[in-house]
């Protein structure tokens, strides 16, 4: 029994180290696609830098989740 | 190996976190919480600052904290002008926005002065936390911006339009009613998706300064110096996020098809001319 009290308190922290983990992948991978279609754009065509403030924009959208993800942290 | 993984988990010994807003007085039965208390502060100081800046503006700008005000405020009325179309629109709905964006920016940068936080408690309470670090203070700001996005939407195009720009499309359809009970709903989780947004980058902030205060504990202060600077930008960069979206939806609310009013105006112009 004391045993099962160890592992049901130590499965927590592995299920906030995976749910952080996997949970890290999908907005790191948003963003870095926004900022690469961005310097595409800019690559492309210099006049497209005036779009700057929409890619931050956009960037608040994906970080909604990565955020969420972490605040999931203290409510698990 | 269970022994050590519980050792590292310990947290009785922690950085002090909080995410929950703590009561510090009542006034018969509302019980006012920490965070209450600062935003009046902080709303008090900035009707102070707004109309000593009200005072002081001159026709020639002058340089000084003035003209810092008036940066601001022209670049929120130059994001309406570019979203909405017209500068006169711009202009009369610039106060509502204006002020979203001053006291959204104010309140995350108050939160990071020396005296808000763990330093003043009342009992175990912290006396000052900032009114964006509360879920209840943001949704409440949310939930009253987006009211006011709809009431001026109604205004401008009156109501019937208003709900038939969310039942688009041919009334006979019955894929318009489910479409259009869901932009509503959506309407619905964009206050919480606002409201979520800016209270988890501030609360997070807060919590990453409190755990490197707590990590160098005789130099916290060069420890958490460059949080600090970082929660100068993403707060700025939040009060933008929250002002720009909200200029988003009423334009998306506002906007009438002008390609087909021009089209219809061209139109009844050539057969004027030619009738003439």
């Amino acid at each position: 029994m004391e045993t099962f009290a160890q592992i049901t308190g130590d499965i927590e922290i592995l299920g906030k180290g995976i749910m952080m983990g996997f949970g890290m992948l999908g907005p790191a991978i948003g963003i870095g696609l926004i900022g690469s279609a961005f310097m595409n754009a800019v690559g492309r065509n210099p006049e497209a830098a005036k779009y700057f403030g929409q890619v931050f924009v956009i960037i608040s959208l994906v970080e909604l989740m990565a955020l969420i993800v972490f605040a999931s942290l203290f409510i698990i | 190996m269970y022994n050590t993984l519980s050792l590292f988990a310990a947290e009785s010994s922690g950085p002090p976190i909080h995410i929950t807003p703590g009561e510090i007085f009542t006034i018969g039965s509302l019980s006012i919480t920490n965070s209450m208390f600062y935003g009046a502060i902080t709303s008090l100081f900035l009707i102070i600052l707004f109309t000593t800046v009200a005072r002081t503006m001159t026709l020639r700008p002058k340089r000084g904290f003035t003209q810092l005000v008036e940066i601001g405020t022209e670049f929120i009325i130059t994001t309406l002008q570019n979203s909405l179309g017209s500068r006169k629109k711009a202009v009369y709905y610039a106060p509502y926005f204006v002020t979203a964006f001053f006291f959204v920016m104010f309140s995350n940068w108050l939160g990071l002065l020396p005296g808000v936080g763990e330093a003043i408690t009342i009992g175990e309470t912290p006396a000052l936390r900032p009114f964006t670090a509360d879920l209840n203070g943001t949704l409440a700001a949310a939930a009253v911006m987006m009211f006011l996005v709809q009431v001026f939407a109604i205004r401008e195009s009156g109501f019937r339009r208003h709900i038939r720009h969310y039942f688009a499309g041919s009334l006979k359809n019955p894929a318009t009613y489910l479409l259009g009970i869901f932009e509503l709903f959506s309407e619905l989780t964009r206050i919480f998706s606002l409201g979520l947004r800016l209270f988890l980058n501030v609360a997070i902030g807060e919590i990453i300064i409190a755990v490197f205060t707590y990590l160098g504990s005789f130099a916290a202060p060069i420890t958490a110096m460059p949080f600090i600077i970082l929660e100068l930008f993403v707060g700025a960069l939040q009060a933008y996020i929250f002002t720009i979206l909200l200029i988003m939806y009423l334009a998306s609310a506002i906007q009438h098809d002008h390609a087909a009013e021009d089209l219809h105006d061209h139109e009844m112009k050539k057969l004027e001319t030619a009738n003439a």
